[in-house]
């Protein structure tokens, strides 16, 4: 990727130590400002609980659970619907969109009901797909589904879009089959941008989640933030906040990684 | 482009725009059987027809009390207020960001932190503070469109060739000057695309924002007229939300192709 390639000098041990750190300053001054806004009582604690009362609302609710649900299983379901809608997508959203680059003709059959689903608002159809599906995990998974569909499936036709034709015609001087050119030549070309397309798409589902836990939901985070902010339970708000973006960061993270490792070609052109 | 990844010898080709519109005839015929066969209650999926009457209907008598017209531009209203600082105060972060490995170590946990955030769950923490209202929407829309707009930015920067800046600085040329006539010309592309890609955020949380508008907005009618089932509405409303983002990109484009006008040449 450009980004390692031109912009960062090669960071000498105690650079990236000295970055890091500084990282870790920033988040501390925040903490810090944030302790002593409610410290101060700058902010009434109806508005702002001090990192204090988040930490015991953490403790309570770690060993009490929150409405008869308990941390891990808020977190699990969240990531289970995530998880599920994400892997369906990839599983149908790949295989249509290699094929829509591949074949122009499945392209000017499906490509533009993808079109059409990618810019849809989750919040517009959320009812309609409990009306159609009901108010169990299915709907959930169902949204974040649609969510991420359309992007994974546009970033695989692109990606075998941008195929070079010279690679594919180089192959095909060379003997090789169909198959062997898709298998070889286009699958590899692709996959970089199929993969950053699945980033993009583990993103939005991730944003959704709450979306999808908004109405008809009996567990999850955002479920625990919305009701939370029923009673307002600011504390408890903060923590799923908190939660959520950690959950988001270490996902992407994840994705980042494993990207890594499976296109180790990328950017090696 | 693609010829040379096609099966070759087929023969009589059907042109593809004819595949596109036979693709659609199929859909568009299931969708009236289904519903005009009554296969599925107008609840479910509203026909054709219907929506074609809800959209009508929208249009001449408005929707609770305002015309689509008055939900629209204050739909608009909200938009351009929320994308325009928080593209504006991203950008500058952003540029930030990527100039100086300093400032990036300062910001980035923020910016990282508050990306993949779902926008919902920092929502009801703003309905806390600022109360139901403009100012929590626009605040919403604000850190929508924030993250996105910084990142875009930030890697604008990154991207900017090692040896412009170094042939700049061989010619005498002063760090302020490398940033304004090297770096910030260079990475405007990337901060176009990233205020495009903001723009379609702000939209998608449009209806998220709304969920406080008191009575307000598309996204309010949309929310509302779900809340009521009533489909053709909702069908409607997406619509409309749909083509004022694709207005707003084409703008955001146009201004693009006339400011970034080198852009794609070197």
């Amino acid at each position: 990727m450009p980004r390692e390639q031109c912009a960062v000098s090669p960071a000498s041990g105690w650079r990236s130590l000295g970055t890091r750190s500084l990282s870790a300053l920033s988040v501390l001054i925040a903490l810090g400002a944030w302790w002593a806004m409610s410290a101060f009582a700058w902010v009434p604690a109806v508005l702002l609980p001090g990192p204090g009362e988040v930490v015991t609302a953490t403790l309570d609710i770690l060993r009490n659970g929150y409405r008869e649900t308990t941390l891990l299983q808020n977190v699990g379901s969240t990531l289970w619907r995530c998880g599920a809608g994400f892997i369906l997508a990839i599983a149908t959203g790949v295989p249509l969109g290699l094929a829509m680059g591949y074949w122009s003709r499945i392209r000017a059959a499906f490509n533009y009901i993808v079109q059409f689903m990618r810019p849809l608002p989750p919040l517009s159809y959320v009812i309609l797909l409990i009306i159609w599906i009901g108010t169990d995990d299915r709907s959930k998974i169902a949204l974040l589904y649609i969510t991420a569909f359309p992007i994974i499936a546009s970033s695989a036709m692109a990606g075998v879009r941008a195929v070079s034709q010279q690679r594919i015609q180089a192959a095909q001087a060379l003997g090789a089959s169909e198959w062997q050119i898709f298998r070889h030549v286009i699958l590899p070309s692709a996959l970089p941008l199929t993969f950053t397309g699945a980033r993009i798409a583990l993103a939005a589902a991730f944003s959704t989640v709450v979306a999808a836990e908004l109405n008809a939901a009996t567990d999850g985070l955002g479920w625990m933030v919305i009701s939370a902010s029923r009673f307002l339970r600011n504390d408890v708000i903060i923590l799923g906040i908190i939660l959520l973006g950690l959950l988001g960061v270490a996902l992407s993270a994840l994705v980042l990684a494993l990207d890594r490792r499976i296109i180790h070609w990328r950017g090696v052109e | 482009m693609n010829s040379g990844a096609r099966p070759k010898g087929q023969k009589r080709r059907l042109p593809e725009w004819m595949i596109t519109a036979g693709s659609v005839a199929v859909l568009v015929a299931a969708w009236i059987v289904a519903t005009e066969g009554g296969f599925v209650d107008d609840l479910f999926l509203p026909s054709p027809a219907s929506l074609w009457d809800g959209l009508a209907d929208l249009v001449v008598n408005g929707y609770k009390s305002r015309t689509i017209w008055e939900h629209a531009a204050l739909s608009l209203e909200r938009v351009l207020a929320g994308f325009a600082t928080g593209a504006v105060a991203g950008t500058l972060v952003g540029l930030g960001m990527g100039y100086n490995r300093y400032v990036e170590a300062c910001f980035s946990p923020f910016v990282e932190f508050l990306r993949p955030l779902p926008q919902l769950a920092y929502l009801v923490l703003l309905i806390v503070w600022f109360g139901i209202g403009e100012t929590a929407q626009i605040v919403l829309l604000f850190l929508t469109a924030f993250p996105v707009s910084a990142i875009a930015a930030m890697d604008g920067v990154k991207g900017v060739s090692r040896q412009r800046i170094q042939v700049a600085r061989s010619l005498g040329a002063s760090e302020w000057q490398i940033f304004r006539y090297v770096i910030f010309p260079s990475s405007l592309h990337e901060i176009f695309t990233g205020a495009r890609l903001a723009i379609g955020v702000v939209y998608a949380t449009l209806i998220a924002a709304e969920i406080i508008a008191g009575s307000t907005g598309l996204g309010w009618v949309i929310l509302d007229a779900g809340r009521f089932l009533r489909s053709d509405y909702v069908f409607v409303g997406v619509l409309a939300i749909g083509m004022m983002g694709l207005v707003l990109d084409y703008i955001l484009v146009v201004i693009e192709h006339r400011v970034v006008h080198w852009a794609g040449k070197h």
